[in-house]
């Protein structure tokens, strides 16, 4: 760290305006679609360089030109000096660039040190140099100034180690350009915290970064530069510091978004909807308490980890819960399964809408109704078709969900309209209640806004909402109050009105905890 | 993302892939007959059509079991055993203790049945993973047909219970002047029938019920069917119960047509079962599979067989052509699925 500063000082002279990589004019086309035109971009030494767009601007094949996945149609790379024409992935690794995906790439059951040398593993003869490999892994981790052993497996990881892993690993590859793919959206604030200064660190010892992210908000802390694509095209390239977010936005959106989150035009009423008692799950939470009135939205803030999804998933019955009873309408529920909560009108919409949301081999409609088959079949269970379609297509065009037809399967969707699909599932099954377990994570901004809008006329209706967030705006600018979670429990129930992001942190992680501030409401 | 993620090759829309994939096995099917054909006079003929339908049913009625369970994202490596199991219990319950052919049949489907829901239990109450349990009943089902039997053929059965295997609907005999019968139509056997007809009736199911709406969103994503209230072990047993069944009738079928049970009986069917799914386009991952596709596929190895035998080819290089047509279709199916 302190050698880091050390070289951080330096910065200014040593390296200053050295151009790493620069794009000029690449065009990439597929054969039914150009995914970019004419885009041009550089990267300079100890420069953090933003990439923002929304999904489908071309983002994701500007990194792999870059990295050596993609060759372009036309265009020129220059990479240090040199034209460079990337046959593939390896070539650019051994150029030095290096891709951190969105989804790590790690192999679970082996452990850090393996993972990081892996394919490349220190040899003694025909055996792995074990000694070696150690100290090289360590000697990456020391660099990085993590606290991580290396004998350790992956699999016992957090999402924020397996990260810092993932850069130690490009880090040993000697990577001097860094593609980080939305690094943050599954860190805490915390996590993040300590993964800018590794940044900083990467910075001043001469690192280029490409940083991609949804999370505009962060991201004046480490980014110097920000270019701003749009299906497909160059939009413009400007210094953050001198940049607003509002210009970011109404750029990648190509009009002016007013604000991130609308008006909230329901209020809850007085009667409680769902009461929560001493809900306990060992070794998971405990004593969880907490009311949902029937119009309100109710956000669980927290840490990751400090139990938010695991408490709605044992509502849902997803998961076992030990102790506790939820109160529905005033009747005790019993749920074993999240068959006996659907029936109940509860809906949990997952974190993960691809590995627990969506069936994405189906089309739209078999989503849509799949979670009420029975409003569209006869008593010998046979689908009624006609019924079927229609129910699918209300709700496409009720939640304005953009698809060629209700036959298109899910996967070919953008994650906002795959959310709606989610979310007009249960508004077919009746729900009363909706878990939204971080609906917004990795959608475009302006899904979000649309998503927001969907959240607050279901509140509206009388549907009582609880939002799992991680992002406190989004908690701050959606609920009516907010049940913060610490390591297993919750540590206060504030009115949203009545409270900020610091105060929100504080209870999310356990410090300076007045015993007995009383709840809202 | 909407941006493409296949570099190389041409793009096409997913509905032409997945009529390219039809069509090419269809077509490979329709090459296959004209090749065929032109290699040997007997082979397109009436009689050689009815004989490869029948040769066909054990490997459809199988496959079709198989498909509905790989649909789920399992697989039940236990159907050859099974059938010979039901078997020689349908020919035990005639023979030793004197029940009527078509009871005694019954309890032969029910004990495959029976099979079914063991391996059903071991999925999804015990968490065996599908090879696993299947494996596991594959060998003892063998062993316990083999040891009610002594390892002997069952005979003397009488000729009603070669009625099923043997006999046929629409059968056209007349007396020709030298006092010699003289086919003038063979007739369509009985299995042939019940192969069309439950293929019928497991292809509505699939597409029709909510049952087989089921069925597909568990291959396709098992935790948002549960999370979506699907009855996720009630619907992966079913299809395990399902494929036991067929497997206890295609045991009653083979033994019915052999007029004998034997215990011995469909070593290795399973593997022809799960060709003809995987050559009719059914994914070993989960949730993608037709009816249709794997009578095709049954179809594709059926005819192989019956066309390669009419051509004097030998079995041992028969085995090679058909390991051949496998790696070939499933090559096609991972360039449909590369998207």
């Amino acid at each position: 760290m302190q050698n880091g500063e050390a070289i951080k000082g330096m910065a200014g002279t040593s390296f200053a305006d050295e151009m790493l990589l620069s794009l000029e004019n690449i065009r990439k086309e597929f054969p039914s679609v150009t995914a970019l035109a004419d885009v041009s971009f550089d990267l300079k030494r100890g420069e953090v360089h933003a990439v923002c767009g929304e999904n489908g601007a071309g983002k994701s094949t500007l990194m792999k030109i870059i990295s050596g996945v993609y060759t372009p149609t036309s265009g020129k790379i220059v990479y240090k000096g040199q034209t460079r024409n990337f046959a593939n992935p390896l070539e650019a690794e051994n150029l030095g660039i290096a891709i951190i995906h969105q989804e790590l790439n790690l192999v679970p059951h082996l452990t850090v040190a393996e993972n990081i040398y892996l394919a490349r593993e220190p040899r003694r003869g025909f055996l792995v140099d074990r000694r070696k490999l150690k100290a090289d892994a360590q000697a990456c981790l020391d660099r990085l100034g993590v606290a991580i052993s290396p004998d350790r497996l992956v699999r016992e990881l957090s999402v924020a180690q397996c990260q810092m892993v993932e850069i130690a690993k490009a880090l040993s590859l000697n990577a001097e350009v860094l593609i980080m793919d939305e690094p943050t959206s599954s860190l805490t604030e915390q996590e993040t915290r300590l993964l800018f200064k590794v940044i900083h660190d990467l910075k001043s010892s001469g690192v280029g970064i490409i940083y991609i992210s949804h999370r505009l908000d962060e991201m004046a802390d480490i980014v110097d530069r920000v270019t701003v694509l749009r299906d497909g095209r160059y939009v413009a390239t400007s210094a953050f510091a001198k940049t607003s977010v509002d210009e970011i936005v109404s750029r990648m959106v190509g009009r002016s978004l007013e604000e991130k989150f609308p008006e909230r035009t329901s209020t809850p009423s007085e009667d409680v909807l769902l009461r929560a008692d001493n809900l306990t799950r060992h070794g998971v939470f405990r004593n969880v308490s907490f009311t949902l009135r029937r119009g309100e939205i109710l956000g669980f803030a927290g840490l990751m980890g400090a139990g938010r999804t695991e408490v709605a998933r044992a509502i849902f019955g997803a998961d076992p819960l030990n102790e506790g009873t939820v109160t529905m309408d005033g009747k005790v529920l019993s749920i074993t399964s999240p068959r006996d909560a659907i029936a109940a009108g509860l809906a949990y919409l997952s974190e993960d809408r691809k590995a627990q949301g969506l069936a994405i081999k189906m089309p739209v409609d078999a989503n849509m109704t799949l979670a009420n088959m029975e409003a569209v079949s006869n008593r010998f269970g046979l689908i009624d078709f006609a019924a079927h379609a229609k129910a699918a297509e209300h709700y496409v065009d009720l939640l304005s969900i953009k698809t060629p037809s209700v036959k298109q399967p899910v996967r070919l969707l953008s994650g906002g309209n795959q959310q709606k699909i989610i979310i007009g599932k249960w508004l077919f099954r009746q729900s009363r209640i909706l878990f939204f377990d971080e609906p917004t994570r990795g959608i475009d901004v302006g899904a979000k806004f649309a998503i927001y809008k969907i959240m607050d006329e279901l509140a509206r209706t009388g549907i009582g909402v609880i939002l799992i967030s991680s992002e406190l705006p989004e908690i701050l600018g959606m609920t009516d109050r907010v049940a913060v979670f610490h390591n297993g429990t919750i540590t206060g129930v504030l009115d949203t009105a009545r409270t900020n992001q610091e105060e929100i942190m504080r209870y999310a992680s356990g410090y300076g905890l007045s015993p007995h501030r009383p709840a809202a409401n | 993302m909407s941006i493409p993620t296949e570099p190389k090759s041409g793009r096409l829309s997913d509905r032409q892939k997945d009529v390219i994939q039809k069509f090419a096995a269809l077509g490979s099917l329709f090459v296959l007959i004209a090749v065929f054909s032109a290699t040997s006079n007997a082979f397109f003929t009436v009689n050689n059509g009815m004989t490869i339908a029948l040769q066909v049913t054990s490997i459809a009625l199988l496959g079709i079991g198989a498909t509905c369970v790989i649909i789920t994202g399992g697989i039940d490596l236990s159907v050859g055993s099974v059938l010979a199991l039901s078997g020689v219990v349908a020919a035990l319950a005639v023979k030793e203790l004197g029940m009527p052919v078509p009871i005694g049949m019954l309890i032969g489907i029910l004990t495959g049945s029976a099979c079914g829901l063991i391996n059903g239990i071991f999925v999804t109450r015990m968490k065996l993973p599908p090879f696993i349990a299947t494996l596991g009943m594959m060998l003892i089902a063998r062993g316990v047909a083999l040891q009610i039997t002594g390892a002997r053929a069952v005979s003397g059965l009488g000729e009603s219970f070669g009625e099923l295997g043997n006999g046929s609907l629409f059968r056209v005999v007349t007396i020709g002047d030298d006092g010699f019968p003289n086919v003038v139509f063979p007739g369509i056997p009985y299995p042939v029938i019940l192969m069309i007809v439950i293929a019928i009736a497991v292809s509505f199911m699939l597409n029709r019920s909510v049952l087989g709406r089921h069925i597909y969103a568990v291959g396709s994503n098992v935790d948002a069917a549960r999370l979506s209230g699907v009855n996720v072990n009630r619907v992966v047993s079913f299809t395990y119960v399902l494929s036991g069944t067929l497997a206890g009738l295609t045991g009653c079928v083979l033994m019915s047509r052999l007029v004998t049970a034997q215990p011995n009986e469909g070593v290795m069917y399973e593997l022809d079962a799960i060709a003809s799914a995987v050559i009719g386009g059914t994914s070993l991952i989960g949730g993608v599979g037709t009816i249709s596709g794997t009578a095709i596929g049954a179809f594709v190895i059926g005819i192989l067989r019956n066309g390669l035998n009419m051509n004097g080819v030998s079995a041992f290089t028969q085995q090679i052509i058909i390991g051949l047509v496998i790696l070939l279709t499933v090559w096609i199916d991972q360039l449909r699925n590369r998207r």
